[in-house]
């Protein structure tokens, strides 16, 4: 979970707010949230319920648009007031990878398809998504299963999966939405184990949402969100192998 | 880029599959419909055909011997051939009724020839023409009649000597053809009941039954007691002549009606099966929404079970275009799959229906696009639900 300090920060945020509604019936649900990770870092993101974080999560993720604020990935800012001449979807294809709380695969694909489906989507032709699609599942150790229908693999191995769908545009930043949340204990930090390896592997930062408690020690920087703000912690970073 | 909608159909085949055999069913169906309105054109064009006349000579202001009762003097055919162009004439009588064959019935269009002459089935399948003067029939084989059986009309019995084919009259009715002079009487003549209360009253009527006129009034009940009347006289014109022309010139010097072969086409296309045809519409108009339905509401509901998978391919960058394509693919596929099976059932079942039943191919190909066009219709409501989920479902919170 090192940084490179050379190279911008993978994702720079600065006083971010969404506000949902208007008049007296406005919520303000990000009060001016700041955050920086750097590439190839991992970070957590915590907070009780209604603090915010699915709120943050889908502003990072262009899923929905803030209010005020800036976002910078890779040293290019994408939002400063409304999206810079970028089209959300593209950004979700191309920059951003999504990991959920369940690895929500699409069920008629087999593994490689389902790898290789963003590749897919941003225009590489089958060839190369499917190469890099099995590259993924090597390093993620589910290659056995390239060809298996989804329902054929375990729980683990669809989170493995998932996450291999998440790396697959090779993108800055990955969001991590309860990654865990269903695993025991040994699965949990198996899981973790992964997203520092192939944050490391290839310079993707990764921001984890999580209420976990088996895997919050395991991050050597937080944040903890309350009330629609950020507050940035160190953390105890524990060895997880 | 792989095609999503070919991988969910693979993905749930067994349900598309099962699903496309219900709307194939019902597809099927509809072209047998269209395929009886073929049919009936179809039949009526034999029925012309079959005739092997030019002209079709009826009494006037009638749309006879087919769609409207004609009687005409079974003389009438001197005189016709002995206009300019007129190469043969013939009288020909037709009768709708109920043959009985043993213990059953059958209905049939009964039509009085003279052998040799036009109106006479022009082949045989089985058996020989009429060669007798009475009580001979030639049968087309949907009668189910078989050579050699006796068939009771009206006072007597018949022998089929022959079997013949497609000879069905405009509303599928198969014809039996018989010597003219026993079709006259099947028609025109009278019960002997009947014969003699007409006897007794025209020997009661003073007018008729007068002194010093002696023989008038059993002259008049001895005519009643003979048949000399048939429903058209079929026309062979000289070839290379202008059957109008020949039509025209019967119009005006004859005082009778002479339709061409155009003509009495127009008479059996547009008007004897008219509203059958206007039936069979609405059925296919009502088929075609049903099956609108249905296939809007199972890819709806096919739609609704993948919501999260949409909202993911969503999250994950997939354009509208490429659900939309998904869902419009998986709608075409239903229908595809409908129409093969929908085409197949109907070249099944063809055989056994009563009727003719025509299957053209270009039906067939108006038929799938159609269907093609209905489903990708139907599509819509599925698609417009599709577009509007928001990739923030897939992220929960």
């Amino acid at each position: 979970m090192s940084a490179t300090p050379a190279s911008p920060p993978a994702i720079e945020v600065a006083d971010l707010r969404k506000r949902y509604g208007s008049g007296d019936t406005a919520v303000d649900a990000l009060k001016g949230v700041d955050l920086s990770v750097q590439p190839g870092e991992v970070i957590g993101l915590i907070g009780p319920s209604g603090s915010g974080k699915s709120t943050l999560l889908k502003c990072l993720g262009a899923v929905t648009e803030p209010s005020s604020g800036q976002i910078v990935l890779s040293g290019e800012t994408v939002y400063a007031g409304g999206w810079r001449n970028i089209d959300p979807r593209a950004l979700r294809r191309d920059r951003i990878g999504f990991v959920f709380q369940a690895p929500y695969l699409i069920p008629f694909l087999d593994v490689t398809d389902n790898v290789a489906l963003p590749l897919l989507l941003a225009g590489r032709s089958n060839r190369e998504a499917r190469q890099r699609a099995r590259e993924l599942l090597a390093a993620l150790d589910v290659d056995h299963r390239a060809q298996a229908a989804i329902t054929q693999l375990s729980g683990g191995e669809q989170q493995r999966v998932a996450i291999a769908r998440a790396l697959a545009n090779q993108p800055p930043i990955i969001l991590a939405d309860e990654p865990t949340a269903p695993l025991d204990s040994e699965r949990a930090l198996a899981v973790v184990r992964i997203l520092n390896r192939m944050a490391q592997q290839y310079r993707t930062a990764i921001i984890v949402v999580t209420h976990d408690e088996k895997i919050i020690p395991t991050f050597k920087r937080l944040y903890h969100i309350r009330d629609g703000k950020t507050y940035q912690e160190a953390g105890e970073g524990r060895d997880i192998g | 880029m792989i095609s999503l909608a070919g991988r969910d159909i693979l993905h749930s085949w067994g349900k598309y599959a099962f699903t496309g055999v219900g709307l194939g069913l019902l597809i099927g169906v509809t072209l047998s419909m269209a395929g009886i309105y073929r049919g009936m054109v179809d039949d009526g064009k034999a029925l012309l055909t079959n005739s092997g006349a030019d002209l079709w000579v009826v009494q006037q202001d009638t749309l006879g011997p087919y769609a409207e009762p004609s009687s005409l003097r079974d003389d009438l055919y001197r005189s016709l051939l002995g206009l300019p162009d007129v190469q043969r004439a013939a009288n020909v009588a037709y009768l709708t009724l109920q043959v009985q064959i043993a213990d059953q019935e059958v209905r049939v269009m009964l039509v009085g020839i003279r052998p040799g002459e036009p109106g006479e089935p022009r082949y045989l399948i089985a058996g020989r023409p009429l060669e007798r003067a009475h009580y001979e029939a030639v049968a087309d084989v949907k009668t189910g009649f078989r050579l050699g059986d006796a068939i009771q009309i009206r006072r007597h019995r018949y022998t089929v000597v022959g079997l013949t084919q497609r000879m069905v009259s405009a509303s599928g009715d198969p014809m039996v053809f018989i010597p003219l002079r026993d079709a006259q009487e099947v028609q025109f003549l009278k019960d002997n009941d009947a014969l003699r209360n007409e006897r007794v009253r025209v020997l009661a009527n003073p007018v008729l039954n007068r002194p010093g006129v002696p023989g008038l009034a059993e002259t008049l009940s001895r005519s009643q007691e003979s048949s000399r009347m048939v429903n058209a006289v079929l026309v062979q014109v000289t070839p290379g002549t202008d059957a109008e022309t020949v039509a025209e010139s019967i119009r005006r010097w004859k005082h009778l009606q002479a339709y061409t072969r155009p003509q009495m086409e127009e008479i059996l296309i547009a008007k004897l099966i008219a509203t059958s045809a206007k039936q069979i519409g609405v059925f296919l108009v009502i088929l075609a929404i049903v099956s609108a339905a249905i296939v809007s509401f199972i890819i709806y509901t096919m739609t609704l079970g993948k919501l999260r998978e949409i909202a993911v391919l969503k999250l994950i960058g997939a354009r509208n275009r490429t659900i939309a394509g998904m869902i419009l693919q998986e709608a075409l596929g239903l229908g595809l799959i409908g129409f093969m099976v929908g085409k197949t059932v109907a070249t099944l079942w063809a055989p056994y229906f009563p009727k003719y039943v025509l299957l053209e191919p270009g039906d067939a190909v108006r038929g799938l696009f159609a269907v093609l066009l209905i489903c990708a219709v139907a599509s819509i409501v599925a698609i417009r639900t599709a577009l509007r989920v928001d990739p923030a479902t897939a992220i929960g919170g």
